[in-house]
């Protein structure tokens, strides 16, 4: 007997959520532990609206037709030799500072949203991070191999795991997401899902992935778009996992404008990484860090999505007006700070070329001139004269991002800016009013950071000199750190493209 | 022209990532070893969970089961994303062609009533066994230690939902696309006597702290359920022209072939580790001491439920054989098999 046959959404709603049932034989709140203790009220999960209609088998499909194709392009780019195309060999320290502190954060994805999927009382949420949790394990993965090819040819490459666990600039990046795993499920949600795949993503993604075409690396430019389809998904996830909880309680809007403001000063400071790559790494330049700032955070988000948060309570993060003073020049102080200590990082720095400082004056026209074109200039007198400036010593860390205390005051570029407070009679110190914020909200969070000058004065980082550390890092001295012009990447690099006149000659 | 020149000139400087040459020997790695190996954090974790004080973010003592090398285990499937998700869409594919030959040749009107009763009643109920399965495989991804191992439990886990898809799609056939079969099968799962025992054991498993033991918990289940559900009823189903149960019994019996092939590389590396083979060995054994019984009773009572309901003679049988063979097999396996069975929980 023919029957009416079910709606599309009842038919997903079948093959997913009504999988689940309310445990009987033990405790729900046993099975599903964790959803209680952050105050965070869900009265409904059944109003969780799926964003998206997956199921495993068109899942399967879709990934499996995208990774063929995405292994193709790498094989191929890897046979015909494709990293000799690139601008230039420089631009591969963009690729360590991906490979070390984004592919790690990428795992840390893949295994937490394992957690959600797991703990979240709501079978749709639950698929749904479920979905994501394998997502990301493609993301680690494929950023694997497609940098693979890399390291058979560049230094700084080979051990980027050990690296992202000890290196101190990396702590930078491991924190950010150790904060996350180690929060409740509802602030990691908010954490990762809405500020950094988000609220944040472009800010993150875009400068890699553009880098990475405008440089000539059509390997990662192909990752890059491969992934976007994954990441649309994560997009939108976030923004409607961020309106679930503030549409369940209106106790949750106080909550989580708390983490929307922690998350987004948190993920603004990571974001001084990715601005000093933008402006200093790439050859071939995309835009400028305020560019993309402008774009990114204050056009598509302060503008556009803000005032659409705004029906639910939510304000446009704390301390956003400090970042918008800063755009003028962060991208400038954090790659100072990288070139002074990359002695003790795993990629090359160098004084930026004639034509890169006019590009500069060009684009921050109120700051590059006036503070930090001198600082270039002598810093390369020095070079010439054989004295390649490090700074000799220890930088002292800001407890909360553990960015070296380089920033200044906001709007001030020629004075330091350090914060501190006290805790357990102890004193703490940060770069800035948002670290100092977070971190009077959860001492009792902050004081277990691992910091890494912290670390090596306790003796826990292979020894106390320089070489013991390195070797601790798993970066060989000569080879993965230091200054590009004297680095064997740029050495390889020119005698591979005078090698082939000369094979052919 | 420059291109071919160019490759003959330009040499690799290095082979591989240094903790693969370090491990592998000095060659270039496959895509599995650069995929899976030394990829989790292992050290210098930053903050302590708000959810669980007593542990790190990772941390090996989320289980009893230990391995010296977390890396000591190795999928033999040598599964990472990419060879997965192409294995599981095949897989789907093939699923999905059985049940469309079923569909045009009518097959399921055809089944016998008492088959249509071990589909109704039996097996459309596992959709959410295996939800449960899946939240339990989700665990073991979440809080194992290396991704050799938590990898793999990331892929059962989308297979176990990927199977409660499955069968919820035999449930949506049965009734020409309508939902009343999966309700019913819903509701068998909730209050049927004989399906009580497994929901029990499933809903224990899920407040089980130890993932490993919930795994393995788990696969005292399985090794029961699968081979009594998708092997012997496959073979009275073909005596007993119930072609489209049988068609659709490969499905599940070629998955669970290869699902057990990286659970049991995994128990095998717990039970033959340089350091920690006696301890594991122990710990084992007190888990199946635990659920072994639990299990063979909760199947016991499925399958007595399959033998009054679908009239089946020998389905009581080739229970009563299920559990000797798993306990030969976990004793191969070298996991002391001490509890008596057959005492429902
Ligand atoms: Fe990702
Ligand atoms: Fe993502
Ligand atoms: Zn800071």
């Amino acid at each position: 007997m023919a029957k009416a046959k079910l709606s599309m959404r009842e038919r997903y709603r079948l093959l997913t959520r009504d999988l689940d049932w309310e445990p009987t034989y033990v405790d729900p709140k046993k099975v599903y532990p964790y959803t209680r203790y952050e105050g965070i009220k869900i009265h409904d999960w059944d109003a969780w609206d799926d964003p998206f209609r997956l199921t495993i088998d068109s899942y399967c499909k879709y990934q499996a037709e995208k990774d063929k194709k995405l292994y193709a392009v790498i094989d191929g780019f890897a046979q015909g030799q494709g990293h000799l195309s690139l601008t230039d060999a420089r631009y591969v320290n963009s690729l360590k500072l991906f490979l070390q502190g984004v592919t790690p954060l990428e795992y840390q994805a893949h295994r937490h949203f394992g957690y959600l999927a797991r703990h979240l009382d709501g079978p749709g949420a639950r698929f749904a991070a479920l979905c994501q949790s394998i997502d990301e394990l493609r993301h680690t993965q494929t950023e694997i191999h497609t940098i693979s090819q890399y390291n058979k040819y560049y230094g700084g490459l080979h051990n980027w795991s050990r690296m992202h666990d000890r290196v101190w600039y990396l702590s930078v990046p491991k924190s950010f997401f150790d904060d996350g795993l180690s929060a409740g499920p509802f602030e990691f949600l908010t954490a990762i899902s809405f500020s950094f795949e988000y609220f944040l993503t472009n800010l993150l993604f875009v400068p890699f992935m553009s880098g990475a075409s405008f440089n000539g690396d059509l390997a990662t430019m192909t990752f890059g778009f491969s992934a976007q389809s994954d990441e649309s998904r994560h997009m939108t996830l976030g923004l409607e996992v961020l309106k679930f909880m503030l549409e369940q309680d209106e106790d949750n809007v106080p909550i989580i404008q708390d983490w929307v403001d922690k998350w987004f000063w948190r993920g603004y400071r990571l974001l001084g990484l990715v601005a000093a790559m933008m402006d200093y790494m790439l050859p071939r330049k995309i835009m400028s860090w305020k560019e993309a700032f402008e774009l990114y955070l204050e056009q598509q988000m302060l503008e556009g999505l803000f005032p659409d948060l705004e029906y639910y309570g939510i304000r446009p993060p704390r301390h956003v007006e400090q970042a918008i003073t800063e755009k003028e020049y962060m991208s400038h102080q954090v790659y100072w700070i990288l070139y002074q200590f990359s002695f003790a990082a795993s990629f090359n720095t160098t004084v930026p070329t004639d034509e890169e400082l006019d590009w500069m004056s060009g684009a921050y026209p109120e700051t590059f001139d006036r503070f930090y074109r001198p600082l270039w200039e002598r810093a390369r007198r020095l070079e010439e004269e054989g004295n390649r400036f490090f700074f000799r010593g220890l930088p002292m860390l800001c407890q909360t991002c553990q960015i070296p205390m380089g920033f200044s005051e906001p709007g001030d570029p020629s004075t330091l800016s350090i914060r501190t407070s006290q805790f357990r009679g102890e004193r703490f110190n940060f770069c800035s009013d948002g670290c100092k914020w977070i971190f009077d909200r959860e001492p009792e969070k902050y004081v277990q950071a691992w910091l890494p000058v912290h670390q090596i004065y306790q003796g826990n980082c292979g020894g106390t000199t320089i070489p013991e550390v390195l070797n601790w890092y798993g970066i060989q001295d000569g080879v993965d750190n230091g200054e590009y012009l004297t680095s064997p990447d740029k050495a390889n690099w020119d005698k591979w493209h005078t090698g082939a006149v000369v094979g052919g000659a | 022209m420059g291109y071919e020149l160019r490759t003959n000139v330009v040499e690799p400087v290095r082979n591989g990532f240094s903790y693969l040459t370090e491990r592998f020997g000095d060659r270039p790695a496959t895509r599995y070893q650069e995929a899976s190996f030394n990829v989790q954090p292992m050290e210098n974790f930053q903050y302590r969970p708000t959810w669980d004080a007593d542990h790190e973010l990772y941390d090996p003592n989320y289980s009893a089961l230990k391995l010296t090398d977390p890396y000591g285990y190795t999928d033999p499937r040598q599964y990472y994303y990419t060879p997965y998700v192409a294995n599981a869409a095949d897989r789907h594919e093939s699923f999905a062609q059985t049940l469309k030959y079923i569909e045009d040749r009518r097959l399921l009107d055809k089944l016998p009533e008492n088959w249509h009763t071990v589909l109704t009643g039996f097996v459309l109920p596992l959709r959410h066994y295996e939800q449960g399965a899946q939240l339990i495989s989700t665990n073991a991804s979440r809080f194992g230690y290396g991704t050799t191992v938590t990898q793999a439990a990331c892929f059962a886990s989308f297979d176990r939902i990927g199977n409660a898809q499955l069968l919820s799609l035999i449930g949506l056939a049965l009734a020409s696309g309508a939902a009343d079969t999966l309700t019913d099968a819903k509701k068998n799962w909730l209050y049927a006597p004989h399906l009580q025992g497994l929901r029990r054991m499933v809903e224990e498993l899920l407040v089980e702290p130890d993932w490993a033991a919930g795994l393995i918990g788990l696969d005292l289940l399985d090794e029961q359920l699968y081979p009594l559900l998708y092997e012997h009823l496959d073979e009275r189903s073909l005596f007993r022209n119930a072609a489209a149960y049988s068609l659709l019994a490969r499905h599940f019996n070629d998955w669970y072939a290869g699902h057990r092939k990286w659970l049991n590389a995994l128990i095998k590396a717990w039970t033959k580790d340089p350091q920690h083979s006696d301890a594991n060995t122990k710990v084992l054994g007190e888990v199946v001491d635990r659920w072994y019984p639990r299990a063979c009773g909760a199947v016991r009572e499925f399958a007595r439920g399959l033998a009054d309901s679908a009239g089946s003679v020998s389905v009581a049988g080739a229970a009563e054989r299920g559990v000797a063979e798993l306990a030969a097999s976990l004793t191969r396996a070298g996991i002391p098999v001490n509890a008596p069975e057959g005492v429902t929980a």
